[in-house]
C-alpha cells in the first residue's frame, strides 16, 4: 500500500506555517481570560484559584485546565513575568502575544498525533478515508477561526477527545481513563458523557453476551481509573467544592449566548420575532416586556414575545430525551462505529436543546462526525449541511474587516477542497438514500452564498451599521439552524436504519 | 471531409513517445519496488490531481490558498509604520492618493515635491487617482489634502492592503495563469506539473514580503510584463508592445526589462527575413501607447490654470538644456514643461551612484575602494558602460535568435545585469530578475533538480538580502515564515538538503545540479545562516554600525554575480540546443 500524499505532517507544517503569520491577527477577550488564568496559577497559592476575582474571567474550567496553565506559566515567566501579575489586566504585549499563540501552536500537536493514530488504527480499505476525513479535521476552518484567530485551546481537547475516541475501538480501559481526564480539562464534554457510560457499560463492563452478567474485574479497574482522575483533580480543592461548582455551572446566564447559536433556540427566537408582526392579525396576546427591550436577539437574556418562555429544566428534559433516543441503539449494537454515531447524535441533542449554547460547540458535532462522515454516501450527505452550516454559524465569531476575507475565504477553500474530495471517496451505501434529501441540501448550499453577501456587505450599506444590527445575525443563525436541524435529522435516519 | 488515415497519424505519436517532453521524472521518484514517491512537498500537495484533476477545481483552491498567504502576511508591519515625519512607502502611496484625487493633473508632478512627491510614470499616477477617489468612498479623511499626512489607522491599512491585493489578483495573477498555461503548451509539459510551478511562482516569497509585507505595487508592473510575454507567445506583437509600455508606464523599473524585448521585437523584424511593414507597425503602436500614456496628463496641461502654474514654476532641468525660446503662457510650452517634469521626476540622474546598501557591484567595489573620489559624471558613465557590457550577450543572442522560448533566460540575465551595475538601484529591484527566473520553473525541465536549486537559491538569496529592509519594517516573523515555507514546500535547503543528494538513477543525470554548483550553494545557506546567527547574538563592533548589513550586501553581490553567470550559461545552452534541433530538422527534411 502506498504512502498517502499529502501526508499529515505536510499538512501540519504548512498550516503552522500559516497560523504563524496570522499572530498579530484579531484576538478575542478569550485571550485576555487565559491570560489572567495564566497569571492566577502563577502567582496565587492553589487554594485562592477558584476564588480571585480582580478580573471578571474568573477561573471557570475544572482543575486539569488549571495546571495546564500552571504549567505553561514557568514557560512564560522566562518569556515576559510582566504578564503573569493578577493585576496585569488586559496586558497584550508582543511578547504574549506571540508566546500564548505559540502555545495554541504547539499543544495542536496532540490533535496531529491522535489523528495519525486515527489513520493508523482504520483497516486497510478504510486508510485513504481516514486519511483524507484526518486532513479535514486537521486543516479545519472552525479550529482556524476559533482557535489561531479567536483564541482558545480547542486543537488541544479535541485532541484528546480522538485520542479517547480512537483507543475505544480497542482498549476501552484507555479510553474511559482518557475522557475522564478530558472531562477534568474542560467540562463542556459532559455533553458527551451519557455515550461513553452506555458503551463502556455495555462493551466493557458487562459480558457482550449477556447482559446479566457484568465483567466485575473490569468494572473495578474502570471504576479505579475514573475515580481516580477525578480525586487527583479535584483532591486539592476537597474543601472548596461548593465554590468550584459555582465556577463551573453558572447557572445565571440566558438561554440564547450573546450571539445565537445556530440551535433549536434560534428558529424558536425567529418564529416569535415573525409571529409579533402578524401578531395583530391573529389576535395573539403580545409580552410587552419582551417588545420593549432593545436589546432583543443581541444580549443573554432572550425573553419571548408570543412563544412560551423556556426554562432551564425544560431544555435539559429535551436535551437528556434526544441523548437517550440514540444510546438505546448503542445499548444493543455497542460496536465502535454506532458509539461514534451516538457521540455524535449527543453532540447534537446538546448543541441543539441546550441552555446557553456556544456557537463554538457545533465542533462537538463537527469533528466526531468527520470520523465516520466518509463511511457512505447517506453519511456524507448528512454530514454535507452541517459542515456548511457550523462554519458559516462562526463567522460571527470574527466581525474585524482585517479577518473577513481570512474567514470566508478559508472556509470557502475548505469546504470546495474537502466536500469535492469527500464526494470521490464515499462508498455507494447500501441502502437506498432518503427520498430528494439530496436537491434540498443543494439548494441550501447555495443559499449560503448571498446569505453571507448580505450579512457582510449588504446590510451595511443599505441600513447602514447602526440599524437593525440584529437582523444579519438572526438571519445567519437562523439560516445555519436550519441546516444544522437538518443535518440532525438526517443523520437520525441513517443511524437508525444502518 | 477526407478521412485522414491512419498512416499519417502514427509516426507523429510515435515521436512524441520516443522523446516524452514532458515527463515527470522530476517529480516523482521511482524506488526500486515499483512505488512512486513525490520528489519534494509541493508535490505531495498536488499528488491527488497527477491523474488530472479539472483545472476549473485546481485554479480556485490554488488561487485562494496563495491569497490567503498574502493576506496573511499583509496583517503584519508596513514601510514607515509609526515613524513620522516622512513614514515610508505606505505613506508615499497613500500620499499620491491623496494629491492625484484632490488636484487638478497639471500639479500632480509639482505639488510639495519635498514631501514624497510623485516620482513615478503616469500610470501609477491615474492607478493611484481610482484607489483614492473609491477610498474617499469609504472615509474622506484617509485621503483629505494635506490634513491626512501621515495618517495610520487599522481601517486605512485594511483598504490600502485590498488595494494591492485587488491591484494583483486583476492584473499579476491573471496574467501569469494564461502566461503559464501557453507557455507549459509551447513546452509540451504535463498540465500537472504545470499546476505545480503555478504554486511555486505564486507563492514567491520575495514578492509577497515586499508588496503585501513592505508596501509597493510592483506586482501591477511584472503583472504587465507577463501580459506582454504572453502576448508575444500567442504572436500578437503589437499587444505586446501596448502591455510593455504599460509596465514601463506603472513603474520605471520595468526599464531592466526594455533592452531583451527590443532586441526581440527588432529581431522578430530582420530574422529569418527582413519584414519592414512589421517594424513600423511596431513602432507605431508603441509611440501610440506611449501617446496614449500621456494624453490625459497633457490634456490637462492645456487648461489656463495650468498654463498659470507652469509659468510661475521652476523650469525642469530638461527643458533648461533644450534652452528654447518660448512665450511662457503658450499651449506648446506647457506641453513641453508638463512632459519634462515627468521625466525628470521619474529619472532622478541627480541622486548618487546607488543608496543604502544594496548587494550590486558598485556597493560592493565601494566597501574596499571608496568611490567618492569620483566625479559624480564618470561614475554615471562607467555604471552605463558596465550595464551595457553585461546585457550585451544576451541582446545579441535574443536578437540573432528571437524565440519566445529564449526570453526568460534572456530576461534574467540582463535583469541581473542591470541590477549588478545600473545606476541607483534598490534592494527591492531583485524582483525583476528573479520573476523571469522564477516563471522558468514553468518550463521544459523546470522542475528538474539542477533548476530548483539553482532558481530557488537566487531566490532565498534575494529575500536574504532583503532581511535588513525587512527587520526595519516588524517584518522578521513573515521573512522567516514565508521563506522557508517556499524552501520546504520546494525540498530546498535548509529544510531538506535532498536536493543535494544524487540518486543513482540514469535516465535523469544531466538534470542534477553539478558538484561544484552543489558545493557553491552549501556554502552560501551556511553562510546565510551563520549570517543570521551573528546578526542576531553578536553587536556590531564599535564605528562600524553597518557592518553585519554591508556583509549581507556583499554576500548577496557575490551570489548575484553567480546568478548572472548561471542565466548567461543557461541561455546560450538553450540557445544552442534550438539550434541542434533546428538543423536535426532542417536534416531530415532535406533527406525526405
Amino acid at each position: 500500500m502506498a504512502e498517502l500524499y499529502p501526508s499529515l505532517t505536510q499538512c501540519a507544517i504548512v498550516a503552522a506555517a500559516f497560523k504563524v503569520l496570522l499572530f498579530p491577527a484579531y484576538k478575542s477577550t478569550d485571550f485576555e481570560v487565559h491570560r489572567n488564568w495564566l497569571a492566577i496559577t502563577h502567582s496565587l497559592p492553589i487554594t485562592e484559584w477558584y476564588y480571585e476575582k480582580t478580573s471578571e474571567w474568573t477561573l471557570d474550567y475544572p482543575p486539569f485546565f488549571a495546571a495546564f496553565e500552571w504549567l505553561m506559566s514557568q514557560a512564560a515567566a522566562w518569556i515576559d513575568p510582566a504578564m503573569l501579575m493578577v493585576n496585569n489586566l488586559n496586558y497584550d504585549s508582543w511578547q504574549t502575544i506571540y508566546f500564548q499563540r505559540s502555545t495554541v501552536l504547539v499543544t495542536e500537536l496532540v490533535l496531529v498525533y491522535a489523528l495519525s493514530r486515527f489513520i493508523k488504527s482504520s483497516s486497510l480499505a478504510n486508510k485513504p478515508a481516514a486519511h483524507v476525513a484526518s486532513l479535514s479535521i486537521l486543516l479545519s476552518p472552525g479550529l482556524l477561526i476559533i482557535d489561531h484567530i479567536h483564541f482558545q485551546y480547542n486543537g488541544f481537547m479535541y485532541g484528546i477527545l480522538i485520542l479517547s475516541l480512537v483507543l475505544a475501538r480497542k482498549q476501552l480501559l484507555a479510553s474511559g481513563f482518557l475522557f475522564a481526564a478530558l472531562l477534568c480539562f474542560k467540562h463542556i464534554y459532559l455533553y458527551l458523557s451519557l455515550a461513553y457510560f452506555v458503551y463502556l457499560l455495555r462493551a466493557y463492563c458487562l459480558d457482550p453476551k449477556n447482559v446479566l452478567r457484568p465483567r466485575v474485574l473490569n468494572t473495578i479497574k474502570l471504576g479505579i481509573c475514573v475515580v481516580g482522575v477525578f480525586a487527583i483533580a479535584f483532591g486539592p480543592f476537597v474543601d472548596q467544592l461548593p465554590q468550584v461548582k459555582d465556577r463551573l455551572f453558572p447557572f445565571s446566564r440566558g438561554l440564547c449566548h450573546a450571539y445565537w447559536a445556530p440551535n433549536f433556540w434560534a428558529i424558536y427566537s425567529f418564529v416569535d420575532r415573525v409571529l409579533i408582526t402578524v401578531a395583530p392579525r391573529l389576535h395573539l396576546s403580545i409580552n410587552q416586556e419582551a417588545l420593549s427591550s432593545v436589546t432583543r436577539g443581541l444580549v443573554g437574556d432572550t425573553s419571548f414575545a408570543i412563544l412560551p418562555e423556556v426554562t432551564k429544566e425544560m431544555t435539559f428534559g429535551l436535551t437528556f430525551i434526544f441523548q437517550l433516543i440514540p444510546l438505546v441503539k448503542l445499548w444493543v449494537r455497542p460496536d465502535w462505529d454506532t458509539f461514534i454515531g451516538a457521540i455524535t447524535l449527543c453532540g447534537y441533542a446538546s448543541f441543539l436543546f441546550g441552555w446557553h449554547v456556544h456557537e463554538k460547540a457545533v465542533l462537538l458535532i463537527i469533528i466526531p462526525f468527520s470520523l465516520i462522515a466518509l463511511k457512505d454516501r447517506r453519511h456524507f450527505s448528512a454530514f454535507r449541511p452541517l459542515a456548511v452550516a457550523g462554519h458559516v454559524s462562526l463567522f460571527p465569531l470574527l466581525f474585524t474587516p482585517a479577518e473577513f476575507p481570512l474567514k470566508t475565504v478559508y472556509t470557502t477553500f475548505w469546504l470546495v477542497l474537502f466536500l469535492f474530495v469527500f464526494d470521490r471517496m464515499v462508498p455507494v451505501p447500501e441502502r437506498p438514500r432518503v427520498f430528494l434529501f439530496d436537491r434540498f441540501s443543494l439548494l441550501y448550499l447555495t443559499l449560503s452564498i448571498p446569505l453571507v453577501l448580505y450579512c457582510s456587505i449588504v446590510h451595511r450599506l443599505v441600513f447602514g451599521s447602526q440599524r437593525l444590527q440584529f437582523l444579519p445575525l438572526m438571519f445567519m443563525s437562523s439560516y445555519s439552524a436550519l441546516g444544522v436541524v437538518g443535518s440532525w435529522v438526517g443523520f437520525m435516519v441513517v443511524y437508525f436504519t444502518t | 471531409m477526407a478521412p485522414s488515415t491512419p498512416s499519417s497519424h502514427r509516426p507523429r505519436k510515435k515521436r512524441t513517445i520516443a522523446t516524452p517532453p514532458g515527463s515527470n521524472n522530476s517529480l516523482i521518484i521511482h524506488t526500486s519496488d515499483t512505488q512512486q514517491l513525490p520528489a519534494f512537498p509541493l508535490v505531495s500537495f498536488l499528488w491527488a490531481a497527477r491523474a488530472g484533476v479539472s483545472q476549473w477545481l485546481i485554479l480556485p483552491l490554488t488561487l485562494m490558498v496563495v491569497g490567503l498567504f498574502r493576506w496573511a502576511v499583509s496583517l503584519w508591519g508596513y514601510s514607515g509604520h509609526n515613524v513620522p515625519p516622512m513614514y515610508g512607502d505606505f505613506e508615499a502611496q497613500r500620499h499620491w492618493m491623496e494629491i492625484t484625487s484632490h488636484l487638478p493633473m497639471a500639479n500632480w508632478y509639482l505639488y510639495d515635491l519635498q514631501y514624497w512627491g510623485l516620482d513615478y510614470p503616469p500610470l501609477t499616477a491615474y492607478h493611484s487617482w481610482l484607489c483614492g477617489k473609491i477610498g474617499a468612498i469609504f472615509d474622506p479623511s484617509w485621503f483629505a489634502l494635506d490634513t491626512s499626512r501621515g495618517i495610520e489607522g487599522p481601517d486605512l491599512k485594511i483598504y490600502m492592503r485590498a488595494t494591492v491585493f485587488v491591484s494583483e489578483y486583476l492584473v499579476f495573477i491573471p496574467a501569469v495563469v494564461t502566461f503559464l498555461r501557453r507557455y507549459t503548451r509551447m513546452h509540451g509539459v504535463h498540465a500537472w506539473s504545470a499546476s505545480i510551478a503555478l504554486v511555486a511562482i505564486l507563492l514567491q516569497p520575495a514578492t509577497i514580503l515586499i508588496d503585501h509585507g513592505h508596501f509597493q505595487f510592483n506586482t501591477v508592473m511584472l503583472g504587465l510584463v507577463v501580459a506582454s510575454l504572453d502576448a508575444i507567445l500567442a504572436g500578437r506583437m503589437l499587444w505586446a508592445c501596448i502591455f510593455f509600455v504599460g509596465a514601463l508606464g506603472f513603474k520605471q523599473m520595468a526599464l531592466y526589462y526594455a533592452p531583451v524585448m527590443f532586441a526581440y521585437l527588432l529581431g522578430v523584424c530582420v530574422f529569418p527575413r527582413i519584414h519592414v511593414f512589421r517594424l513600423l507597425n511596431i513602432a507605431l503602436v508603441t509611440l501610440a501607447a506611449f501617446a496614449l500614456l500621456l494624453t490625459p496628463l497633457l490634456y490637462g496641461a492645456t487648461s489656463s490654470q495650468a498654463r498659470e502654474l507652469f509659468a510661475s514654476s521652476p523650469e525642469p532641468p530638461l527643458l533648461q538644456a533644450l534652452s528654447l525660446s518660448l512665450d511662457k503662457k503658450s499651449l506648446a510650452y506647457a506641453l513641453l514643461f508638463q512632459c519634462t517634469q515627468v521625466v525628470h521626476r521619474i529619472f532622478p540622474f541627480a541622486r548618487g551612484l546607488f543608496e543604502d546598501k544594496v548587494a550590486n557591484a558598485w556597493c560592493a567595489i565601494h566597501t574596499f575602494y571608496k568611490l567618492h573620489r569620483f566625479d559624480a559624471s564618470l561614475l554615471q558613465r562607467a555604471s552605463l558602460g558596465a550595464t551595457l557590457a553585461s546585457i550585451l550577450v544576451p541582446c545579441v543572442v535574443i536578437f540573432r535568435h528571437p524565440r519566445a522560448s529564449l526570453l526568460l533566460p534572456a530576461m534574467s540575465c540582463v535583469a541581473w545585469g542591470f541590477f549588478l551595475f545600473s545606476f541607483q538601484v534598490h534592494e527591492k529591484s531583485v524582483l525583476l530578475p528573479l520573476l523571469p527566473m522564477t516563471l522558468s520553473l514553468a518550463s521544459d525541465g523546470g522542475l528538474s533538480k539542477q533548476n530548483r536549486a539553482w532558481i530557488g537559491w537566487a531566490n532565498i538569496l534575494g529575500c536574504w538580502t532583503m532581511y535588513p529592509l525587512l527587520n526595519r519594517e516588524e517584518l522578521r516573523m513573515p521573512y522567516v515564515v514565508m521563506t522557508l515555507l517556499w524552501a520546504y514546500l520546494l525540498g530546498l535547503p535548509p529544510t531538506s538538503f535532498e536536493i543535494l543528494r544524487s540518486r543513482t538513477s540514469s535516465d535523469i543525470k544531466p538534470l542534477e545540479p553539478h558538484l561544484l554548483s552543489k558545493l557553491i550553494h552549501l556554502a552560501f545557506y551556511a553562510v546565510m545562516i551563520g549570517w543570521h546567527v551573528i546578526e542576531a547574538l553578536v553587536p556590531p563592533p564599535d564605528g562600524k554600525p553597518d557592518l553585519w548589513v554591508v556583509l549581507n550586501a556583499l554576500i548577496g553581490a557575490a551570489g548575484f554575480g553567480l546568478a548572472y553567470l548561471w542565466c548567461m550559461w543557461k541561455l546560450i545552452a538553450q540557445c544552442r540546443q534550438i539550434e541542434a534541433c533546428v538543423a536535426d530538422d532542417d536534416n531530415r527534411k532535406k533527406k525526405q
